[in-house]
């Protein structure tokens, strides 16, 4: 155990650690930790992570982040020789895994015009992806032999896609950390990923997040004001509790604008459960909306009955009646059909709300029924469960994200973020 | 007081804690920071500030919060009924000045939790339940009085702490604190308790009750908690009242009958009663609370 002394210097270097993790650690803080830490010692690690857990932690979600630093932190000495040791033998093995990268990146000798980050996925990624690339360079060898151009470019192309999904899927695997709390991991979680055993537990989380919102809201409603016009009624009424002088005047609340929400839920084969997730939350919030109107579709479009959206059994059940499920996604056609719909369930005080993955048959189509839809509607927002980390290697998303504004729900906790900006 | 101390006093007191839970009062008492515990409804927020009252041995202060809660129901209000009658009393006073300062003096002042908190003699333990069921001006009222341990008055000006509260704010996360309350407090979170601890406060709070019973309904609680299909968890309390009620009905032993029977005192929705009388065929073990007397009791 080293001096306290070189803990308390270590402790400012601590807090600045804690705030590159997005806790919002002042020097008030700081002092206090260092209080604390003389005052109980640093004999017991466990009792030192508790105390300054108290100190520097305000939420739930910060207490994970601080666990998560200070595990990184503050090592046992036996801990961090054998870090050091593991490191040094992981960045031997990269080495010579980049070495070998080199030499299998190479097309005739030449190199191949390849990203660095991709050269890098290739020295990363599992040994049987590398002998899969391997292999298939060794069975069209002879073809680049004869035509070193047109079979280059091919290899060249082929290399580039498995090494962009290798790169997704490890960008992945590197999502959970959060897991070391089940109940806030599921918050963090791609939601189409949910196991059936899990959406109970999800279920409840929706209601809880939903609750919070609501509980926001209604703060944020009572203090938006009021017209400036006096509610004499309500003034010498509560004139009469102080022996009918007016001590406290009261004033006409602000009329809240009505809202109307038209939800175009994709219910296509893999979008299912999202829908579903999504759905249940936007409707568990009071303020979403004063009307709304639930349209689901795959290739075709389907009004839902509100009544059918309750629980998810009868949901699902719904969704297999009406003949959508199973099917693709034209949303070119069910755009335009929402477009003429008559009586129209677009307008200009119209939020026009998509949950949907943007893939879709026939793109131009599909941009030029949005375009259409976003003249109806005042408002036009996407809800995407697709990771915004993704968005990038989606073209379809590429190029809706520019019409009209696109918001990432691929997780709970960004659905419940969305929802937030929905409803303000 | 040292850490030592403190968990002598919680023992005194009959409360059952961990080493973390010790500690992080001992830290908020040290650095005579407010506490605030965030937790699900009945995991023991409330039981904390009592606790510390005893263990203090302070007098324990309650504001329950709710909407609408403003200063005069939290910090002071006039006596106006007094004010009034004084007025008629005094109407041909000479001296009206005398009369108007008397009006708003200690005599006219109604002493409301927060108000009491800071004018006690002896410090107290002030406990601020369900902060976030108030609202968030009241919030942000509260961060002159726990940061500089005072509060304005404006016919009076400011009235300093003359001791310095113990202060606990209890929340079930209905809705997110602001950041400022925040960094202003300690923070605790509390979760449900693991089997032990649970078998622990069975028998600290109900010495009475059979062990084995005792340790059954600790389990098959344990199961419920774990159980996907529950959706509202048994807190605490409902384990003690579901213990209670099976030892008023004179059961010894936790079978299936005994929890249907009783099944009301732990479970509290409709939903979560049909998931408990109606287990899925084929399940595991681990997600039926039934299963709990027959296999593990």
């Amino acid at each position: 155990m080293a001096e306290p002394s070189v803990y308390l210097e270590k402790l400012a270097v601590f807090a600045r650690m804690l705030r590159r993790e997005g806790l919002t650690v002042g020097p008030q803080e700081t002092a206090d930790a260092s209080q604390i830490l003389i005052s109980l010692g640093f004999q017991d690690r466990t009792q030192v992570k508790t105390a300054l857990r108290t100190v520097f932690a305000k939420s739930r979600e910060e207490q994970n982040a601080f666990d998560h630093v200070f595990d990184g932190f503050f090592l046992s000495e036996e801990a961090m020789r054998r870090q050091a040791q593991e490191q040094m033998q992981r960045e031997a093995e990269l080495e010579a895994a980049r070495k070998q990268a080199d030499e299998d990146l190479r097309i005739q000798g030449e190199p191949m015009h390849l990203r660095e980050d991709l050269r890098e996925v290739y020295a990363t990624m599992p040994e049987e992806e590398r002998q899969r690339l391997r292999d298939l360079m060794a069975r069209y060898q002879g073809n680049i032999d004869r035509s070193p151009e047109l079979y280059g470019n091919f290899i060249h192309s082929v290399f580039t896609r498995a090494l962009l999904e290798q790169q997704m899927k490890m960008e992945d695997s590197g999502v959970g950390c959060q897991e070391a709390d089940p109940e806030l991991g599921l918050l963090y979680r791609d939601i189409s990923q949910f196991k059936d055993t899990e959406i109970p537990r999800a279920i409840s989380l929706i209601q809880g997040v939903a609750r919070q919102i609501n509980g926001e809201l209604s703060a944020k409603r009572q203090q938006s004001g009021h017209t400036g016009q006096l509610d004499f009624r309500r003034t010498i009424r509560r004139g009469l509790e102080t022996g009918g002088s007016f001590y406290r005047l009261h004033y006409k609340r602000k009329h809240q604008r009505r809202k109307k929400l038209v939800l175009l839920c994709d219910v296509s084969g893999s979008m299912m459960q999202f829908s579903e997730f999504a759905l249940r939350f936007i409707q568990s919030l009071n303020q979403a909306s004063d009307f709304s109107r639930t349209f689901l579709f795959s290739e075709d479009l389907f009004e839902a009955d509100p009544f059918s959206l309750q629980n998810m059994d009868l949901f699902r059940t719904y969704v297999k009646d009406s003949g959508l499920y199973g099917k693709g996604t034209d949303l070119g056609t069910v755009l335009d059909k929402l477009c003429r719909l008559k009586p129209a369930a677009l307008g200009p005080s119209a939020t026009l709300l998509i949950l949907s993955d943007t893939k879709t048959i026939d793109l131009p189509r599909a941009v030029n029924a949005l375009l259409d839809a976003k003249r109806q509607a005042g408002r036009v927002l996407w809800m995407n469960p697709i990771p915004e980390s993704k968005w990038p290697y989606v073209r379809s998303i590429q190029t809706v994200g520019t019409l009209c504004q696109m918001v990432p729900c691929s997780t709970l906790s960004a659905l419940a973020a969305a929802c937030r900006r929905l409803v303000q | 007081m040292e850490l030592e101390q403190l968990k002598k006093k919680l023992d005194e007191a009959r409360y059952i804690y961990d080493d973390g839970l010790a500690t992080t009062l001992f830290v908020a008492l040290q650095l005579g920071r407010p506490l605030l515990i965030e937790g699900a409804a009945g995991v023991g927020k409330t039981e904390i500030a009592k606790v510390m009252a005893y263990a203090l041995d302070r007098e324990l202060v309650r504001l329950q919060c709710y909407e609408g809660l403003d200063e005069s129901k939290a910090l002071y209000e006039w006596n106006y009924q007094k004010q009034l009658l004084s007025i008629q009393v005094n109407m041909n006073s000479q001296d009206k000045d005398q009369l108007t300062r008397s009006l708003f003096s200690d005599g006219y002042l109604l002493e409301r939790p927060l108000l009491k908190s800071i004018r006690a003699e002896k410090p107290v333990v002030l406990l601020i339940d369900e902060i976030d069921k108030a609202d968030e001006e009241f919030e942000a009222f509260l961060l002159e009085l726990l940061s500089e341990m005072q509060v304005s008055i404006p016919e009076i000006g400011t009235i300093h702490a003359k001791s310095i509260p113990f202060v606990v704010l209890t929340s079930n996360r209905a809705r997110p604190l602001s950041e400022a309350l925040r960094r202003r407090c300690a923070y605790l979170y509390i979760q449900y308790p693991d089997l032990d601890k649970e078998l622990a406060i069975l028998r600290a709070k109900l010495p009475h009750v059979d062990d084995r019973l005792a340790a059954q309904v600790a389990v098959a609680v344990q199961k419920l908690r774990a159980s996907e299909a529950i959706l509202k968890k048994p807190s605490i309390a409902e384990t003690l009242d579901w213990a209670s009620a099976l030892d008023a009905l004179g059961i010894r032993e936790l079978t299936p009958d005994a929890m249907r029977q009783t099944a009301g005192f732990v479970l509290k929705n409709s939903e979560d009663l049909n998931a408990f009388d109606q287990p899925k065929e084929g399940h595991d073990c681990g997600g039926c609370g039934q299963c709990g007397a027959h296999h593990h009791g």
